[in-house]
């Protein structure tokens, strides 16, 4: 026996201790575990970072946003369009420093298609409280299908590091019950 | 043997505890390398202070425009220039020392140090004078001082010779035949840590460059995904250089505290192997929920190709421990199932530093990282507080502990003096270790309720909307706050320590410098 | 003021043999040296993992539903 410090000759073709042998094949098939986990929630669950994704101009996008916001306003908050868009319906957010634009108002239990992107710089899309996180680089639209589960006044946190403002980086998601009044009167 | 190695084999001294005839040269550039190190951590942990102490909201230290440049010195000084610069005296340990060889080319291995420290300087200038407010990443948009780039360029490239020069030093000592059979496997945890080095070096030449003709208004932005994509592959590839480099310090530190022994060399080297091949994928982990990337490409790389090289971490969590239960064994605490343990010598701080770092490092680095780089887990966790939570259980409790506990037997080893403040220095790991799982544990909790990483102000002062976190958080960052302070202050100890030691120490009894 | 010591591990290292014996046979059964301790202590953290692994694959579920 001999330690690690030690020059071995001749060691390759030893028979491993019994302990270790059975370790070796538990260990392995606990990472079979793990690595079928994945796209087996592909399949089965609910919660997978797919979407649908796209390069774009970062410009493009802010103006189709815009386009977005005045399309579906029903308002203004703190000085941040409203806005309530169709259920099923994709709807922007755009990260900027030191804002998310707009404010949504969406419908509990419907699907919408939720596009986000930067104009500017790398930001973090964190919903709370339920803790979705998802990386929002300019110059790409990711697009998730996502439904709200329960009504409730919801925020977007930036979880990445945008400049001096970032800490001030707050946005709002607003869930309701029932039938949303969109703008232009579309349930 | 010609003249040259002739007079080169003057310059060797003989061990007195392990019997290894040790190069000067080796010698020196081990104990500069680990000076560096220390003040690299210096100020490392001058920021870990401010940012602790900023974080912890009820306190609430420093301005916002401090925080987010201590975070980058912090960042810096610590996951590149203080365990890189320890790295490299590893290297000349494992190589060099361990084969009883020499360094090749000096003059080479001193130009490259030279080229390491100018550019570890380089960037400390820039990130204090507040010209590299990015954070460690550097994300573009975001744009530092070209000299910022310039200076991490220098010091990689440093780093790349030195790493070659470790290879070179192989090759030497095996023609010249200064040791038997293969090498030790420390050395070929080394070797493992060292190709990684090659492969994350060069995807930093791969990113930095580019960034630094963009910075200089040569060339055009970096596209910032492939940024990222990029520079992941420098800035994970570089944690599993320090993975495979602590599991080496694990054997060393196993051999040297209780003679712990390779159970079978085949299934640790093998372990090591799974390292090299597939680690590398894993910096996919953080890109799991970017727009760039594909499910199936997300898939396959964050599982390191089927969860192959966590099949080797998992190998090591039963080879170390179980090495040193055998060595402990054959020492004759064979009563019972833990006598072995029991029995261990907790008060040696080589010895605490090592479990510690080895039960930390698995239970709340391994488990952690493991499971949020989970594609669809990562959903939850993403630039949350438990990526910190997560990474200061890997690296700082993992790495940079054990690294702390080699150094308790480097300074009477190498530098040859005794440890000073020897009460202090057997408790220093168990403060810093108790420090971290309070700060670790504390910050993942915190990041479960949604905690943002990376951020100054989480009561969103002066923000259009309102916000408030669980009641829990408070008091989760209060601990934060307080195991901070801990882990903080067993730092501070560290360095005393060991400069004391080398600085001021007593010379060890045997002070041997025979072997001519 | 500086109270010195020395770890216990540089007087009780013995002397290396470098390149012991060619071919080693022996393994640590032999000599009932199994390390079943260890065995053990994989085992509290194999249970550890698969439970804080499972557990957050349920947090998970609880959230919208995003893809």
């Amino acid at each position: 026996m001999h330690t690690g410090i030690v020059s071995p000759k001749g060691v390759w073709w030893v028979k491993a201790p019994k302990a270790e042998r059975i370790w070796v094949m538990i260990a392995f098939a606990w990472c079979m575990v793990l690595f079928a986990m994945m796209p087996l929630w592909h399949y089965r669950g609910g919660q997978n970072p797919s979407g649908i994704r796209h390069k774009v101009d970062p410009e493009a996008y802010e103006a189709r946003t815009l386009e977005f916001v005045e399309q579906y306003r029903v308002g203004e908050e703190s000085g941040i369009a409203v806005v309530a868009p169709p259920p099923g319906s994709d709807i922007y957010m755009l990260g900027k420093m030191w804002q998310w634009i707009p404010v949504l108002k969406l419908q509990a239990g419907v699907s919408y298609t939720l596009h986000l992107s930067s104009s500017d710089v790398n930001h973090g899309f964190n919903l709370f409280p339920p803790n979705i996180n998802f990386q929002v680089v300019p110059g790409y639209d990711y697009a998730l299908r996502i439904t709200p589960n329960e009504p409730g006044d919801y925020k977007v946190v930036c979880n990445e590091f945008c400049g001096i403002g970032h800490h001030l980086m707050l946005g709002r998601i607003i869930v309701e019950e029932g039938p949303v009044v969109a703008a232009g009167g579309i349930q | 043997m010609n003249t040259t190695v002739a007079a080169l084999a003057a310059r060797f001294r003989t061990c007195p505890t392990t019997g290894l005839r040790v190069n000067s040269t080796a010698e020196h550039l081990i104990r500069l390398n680990a000076v560096f190190a220390i003040l690299a951590m210096v100020a490392g942990v001058i920021a870990a202070f401010g940012l602790v102490l900023t974080r912890w909201q009820a306190v609430h230290l420093l301005e916002a425009v401090w925080y987010y440049r201590l975070l980058t010195v912090h960042g810096v000084s610590m996951l590149i220039f203080f365990i890189i610069f320890f790295e490299m005296a590893v290297l000349y340990f494992a190589g060099p020392v361990l084969l009883n060889s020499r360094v090749p080319m000096p003059k080479l291995a001193w130009a490259a140090f030279i080229l390491m420290a100018v550019g570890a300087v380089m960037v400390e200038v820039q990130m204090w004078t507040g010209k590299a407010d990015v954070l460690f990443t550097s994300y573009p948009p975001l744009r530092a001082h070209p000299n910022y780039y310039l200076g991490i360029i220098f010091f990689a490239v440093g780093a790349l010779v030195v790493v070659g020069l470790f290879f070179a030093s192989l090759v030497v000592a095996k023609r010249e035949e200064t040791y038997g059979g293969s090498v030790p496997l420390v050395t070929y945890g080394a070797i493992a840590a060292a190709v990684i080095a090659v492969i994350t070096l060069l995807h930093g030449a791969a990113i930095y460059v580019p960034t630094w003709t963009w910075a200089m208004g040569w060339t055009a932005m970096p596209d910032p995904q492939v940024y990222r994509l990029i520079w992941w592959g420098l800035g994970h590839s570089s944690q599993q250089i320090n993975v495979a480099a602590m599991v080496a310090v694990w054997y060393l530190l196993g051999a040297l505290t209780v003679g712990a022994v390779v159970l079978n060399e085949k299934i640790s080297r093998a372990a090591f192997f799974l390292y090299v091949l597939f680690i590398s994928m894993a910096s996919a982990h953080h890109l799991l929920v970017d727009p760039g990337f594909g499910s199936g490409w997300k898939i396959w790389n964050t599982s390191y190709a089927m969860y192959l090289a966590v099949l080797a971490s998992m190998i090591h969590g039963f080879t170390v421990p179980a090495g040193i239960e055998v060595g402990q064994r054959l020492r004759g605490f064979t009563k019972g199932m833990f006598e072995w343990l029991r029995k261990a010598p907790w008060g040696d701080p080589g010895f605490s530093a090592m479990i510690l770092s080895i039960i930390i490092f698995g239970f709340i680095g391994g488990i952690t990282g493991v499971t949020f780089g989970t594609e669809q887990i990562n959903i939850i966790a993403h630039n949350t507080l438990r990526v910190p939570g997560h990474f200061h259980a890997t690296v700082v409790a993992g790495t940079a502990l054990a690294f702390m506990g080699v150094t308790y037997y480097v300074i009477p080893l190498v530098f040859q003096k005794q440890v000073a403040f020897w009460p202090l220095a057997r408790i220093q790991p168990y403060l810093f270790g108790g420090g971290m799982v309070l700060f670790t544990m504390s910050m993942t909790f915190a990041g479960t309720f949604g905690v943002p990483r990376r951020h100054y102000d989480i009561s969103f002062t002066g923000a259009p909307f309102d916000i408030q976190y669980n009641a829990a958080v408070d008091l989760l960052l209060g601990i934060m706050g307080i195991g901070g302070l801990i882990a903080a202050t067993a730092v501070v100890l560290y360095i005393l320590i060991a400069v004391w030691s080398v600085f001021f120490g007593k010379p060890m009894p045997q002070a041997a410098t025979a072997g001519e | 003021m500086a109270f010195y010591g020395v770890p216990q591990g540089v007087s009780k290292l013995p002397r290396q043999e470098h390149a012991p014996g060619g071919g080693e046979k022996e393994h640590a059964e032999h000599k009932g040296l199994a390390p079943r301790g260890t065995f053990i202590l994989v085992g509290v953290f194999l249970v550890a993992f698969i439970v804080y692994y499972f557990v957050n694959w349920k947090l998970l579920s609880f959230v919208w539903q995003v893809g």
